[in-house]
């Protein structure tokens, strides 16, 4: 998958950059609008990632241009402006997706995903788990063709363990996932544990899940 | 006191005194005309003799005798005409006893001399001063009628002028102070009234306002910028953390402090993004449309937080009405104010205790009651639970200070009343009052 990620910020830029080639995605970088505007008239691209802030211009101006050149690539706008009408004003220039700064690259990449699903069918089929399958597209897991019943929480924690595989996800990045900006500060708080057993206790009864792996102090991985 | 009453007291008062010291002062103004009077007429009278004595001689009264005098029947007036003495002449009007026929009288009495020849005459008219003063009690009678006549209509006059001047003193009162609510959007409209004072007033307020609004634009303009230019650093730090955490080689220790600091970032962020979303809701960034079912909306919450509320093993009793829909507000801020009050009822709340949520329809409107069995807030800390960075309740489980001040931010800009009542140690009870413009009441369910 290629991304173009737009953002006038060099050191954000690069860390982005850094985490997505780790998830196999090939990132051109743009720090200006007129940059922009080049390398999407050049390249096609599966994802471009938007700051509105640009130093020559406003990036949502570069939406439509973008759209016409690469109709095919999901956008995602990138902000710390994150007031309503940028909100509005880009989804209905055909953004796909709206994260507000500060935003964690883990959720970027759950929230790329989820597009690329939706988008290009990537992964519409069930995903191996161990003895499981997980099906993220209706959101169910299975052991051979028995059906597990999950709920919404625990299911969403699943996924996005699944989906950053071999990385150790703290409790506080799996909080701030599952209740955004709900997520209090208490990150030490064994919510997520808690479901975390609810989980293992389901799945236990099918077949082992060790690579449900709890890492002591730090959170939780999933190992393939 | 009211001015009104104030100001009509004042002129009444002075309005009486100065009648009684006008009628106190009558007999003496009626002694003083009546004595000008009499000298006058005594004059008048002295002129008329000296011209018929300058016409007929003075034989024309004396007749042939040596003197000449006549009363009027009563003795209320006299006349002498009588050769003078040795002496010097006399031009005087004074008030001296005469004795008449055995009556001794008090007479104004004007006292003459003339010559004619080479006789010198002494010419006395007299006039009683009794008859004089008789008049002072039916005199302050009537002025006593009339003019207390006369106050009272002043009166009624005076308290509808007053009324009339005052009136826009008290529309300033309601148009500028009181009905206004902050932040103040719709320009101030001055008060309609001819009188400086008022106007000066009515300006001085209105200045006062546009300045406070200008203070608080600005302040909201910088929590807004402020908040929005951390962003930025904070998501490169974020991000620098995240892939450092991701690195393969580093050992146990450094990630340990890798999760210390995002935990502060986490914090730092979770201030920015409350503080900028309070800078949103009073820019007024939120719609004002949806419908919501209150009952639903605090279902949902419940269903958000319940974790939260199963680790304390707290007791909930919810009893709230299917059939309340809440108009012209929105959803999302609501759910936050739900969100933000319940989880202070469970982190504020003992182990095993309970929060109950009911309401009722009262005459101001429809009302929620989240009462819970916490620690409480003391008496002196209630005016400031509010406020920015307040933290009252110092546990060990404090918070960054601003849930509830996005609370009231929320209230305030979707028209909720909100009231506090708490007895330490005993939990709080949070009031949520939705004014009927806001709650539509339907029937009861078909």
């Amino acid at each position: 998958m290629k991304v173009l990620i737009i953002e006038d910020e060099k050191t954000l830029a690069y860390e982005m950059e850094t985490f997505l080639k780790k998830a196999f995605y090939l990132c051109d970088l743009a720090h200006t609008a007129a940059k922009a505007a080049e390398c999407i008239e050049m390249n096609q691209y599966d994802f471009i990632l938007l700051d509105l802030g640009l130093p020559d211009g406003d990036g949502l101006s570069l939406l439509p241009k973008a759209k016409k050149h690469n109709p095919e690539a999901a956008y995602i706008i990138l902000t710390a402006r994150g007031n309503l009408e940028d909100k509005i004003a880009g989804l209905d220039l055909g953004a796909d997706d709206y994260l507000a700064k500060p935003f964690s690259l883990l959720e970027l990449q759950s929230r790329m995903q989820a597009i690329a699903r939706r988008k290009f069918n990537v992964n519409a089929e069930t995903v191996p788990l161990g003895d499981f399958s997980v099906n993220l597209q209706t959101r169910f897991i299975y052991f051979q063709a028995q059906q597990i019943e999950l709920s919404r929480k625990e299911f969403d924690l699943l996924s996005y363990l699944l989906l950053h595989k071999n990385r150790v996800l703290t409790r506080m990045q799996l909080s701030e996932h599952i209740w955004g900006t709900f997520a209090d500060d208490d990150y030490d708080s064994n919510y997520i544990d808690a479901h975390i057993k609810n989980i293992r206790k389901k799945l236990n009864t099918y077949a082992p899940t060790d690579w449900l792996e709890t890492v002591r102090g730090v959170g939780y991985r999933i190992r393939k | 006191m009211k001015l009104s009453v104030k100001l009509i007291y004042f002129i009444t008062g002075s309005k009486i005194a100065v009648v009684l010291i006008f009628i106190l002062s009558v007999p003496f103004l009626v002694e003083r005309i009546a004595s000008e009077y009499t000298n006058y007429s005594l004059r008048d009278q002295q002129k008329k003799v000296m011209n018929n004595v300058r016409r007929h001689g003075v034989g024309f009264y004396l007749q042939g005798d040596k003197s000449y005098g006549s009363y009027t029947m009563l003795k209320e007036e006299y006349i002498a005409l009588e050769p003078a003495g040795p002496g010097a002449d006399m031009d005087t009007i004074q008030t001296e006893e005469r004795i008449v026929e055995q009556d001794t009288l008090n007479y104004r009495v004007l006292s003459y001399t003339f010559r004619v020849g080479s006789n010198r005459y002494l010419l006395e008219i007299g006039k009683t001063t009794g008859s004089i003063n008789q008049y002072n009690k039916p005199l302050q009678r009537i002025a006593l009628y009339v003019l207390m006549g006369l106050i009272a209509v002043t009166i009624i006059i005076d308290l509808i002028f007053t009324r009339i001047l005052i009136s826009p003193l008290k529309e300033i009162i309601q148009t500028k102070l009181i009905k206004r609510k902050f932040p103040f959007k719709e320009p101030a409209v001055p008060v309609k009234t001819s009188t400086g004072d008022f106007k000066y007033l009515d300006q001085s307020l209105i200045d006062l306002m546009d300045q406070i609004n200008v203070d608080f634009e600005k302040e909201r303009e910088f929590t807004a910028n402020a908040s929005h230019e951390l962003m930025t650093p904070i998501s490169i730090l974020q991000t620098k953390m995240e892939n450092l955490l991701a690195e393969e080689n580093i050992s146990e220790a450094t990630t340990m402090s890798i999760i210390g600091m995002m935990k502060t970032l986490g914090r730092l962020k979770k201030i920015s993004s409350s503080l900028l979303f309070i800078s949103r809701i009073e820019n007024a960034q939120f719609a004002r449309t949806d419908q919501i079912k209150p009952a639903k909306l605090i279902t949902d919450v419940l269903e958000e937080i319940s974790h939260r509320m199963e680790e304390k093993g707290l007791k909930l009793h919810v009893s709230l009405s299917d059939d309340v829909t809440l108009n012209n507000v929105n959803q999302d801020l609501l759910f936050q104010f739900f969100y933000n009050l319940i989880n202070n009822a469970i982190k504020y709340n003992v182990e095993k205790g309970s929060i109950s949520i009911s309401d009722h329809r009262g005459r101001s409107g429809y009302s929620i009651v989240i009462s819970d069995s916490g620690i409480g807030i003391a008496k002196e800390e209630l005016d400031f639970i509010f406020d920015r960075f307040r933290k009252t309740n110092l546990g060990e489980n404090v918070g960054y200070g601003l849930g509830l001040s996005i609370v009231k931010s929320i209230a305030v800009y979707n028209g909720i009343d909100v009231k506090v009542a708490s007895v330490v140690g005993e939990g709080s009870k949070f009031t949520i009052t939705f004014g009927d413009f806001d709650a539509k009441i339907t029937g009861g369910k078909p």
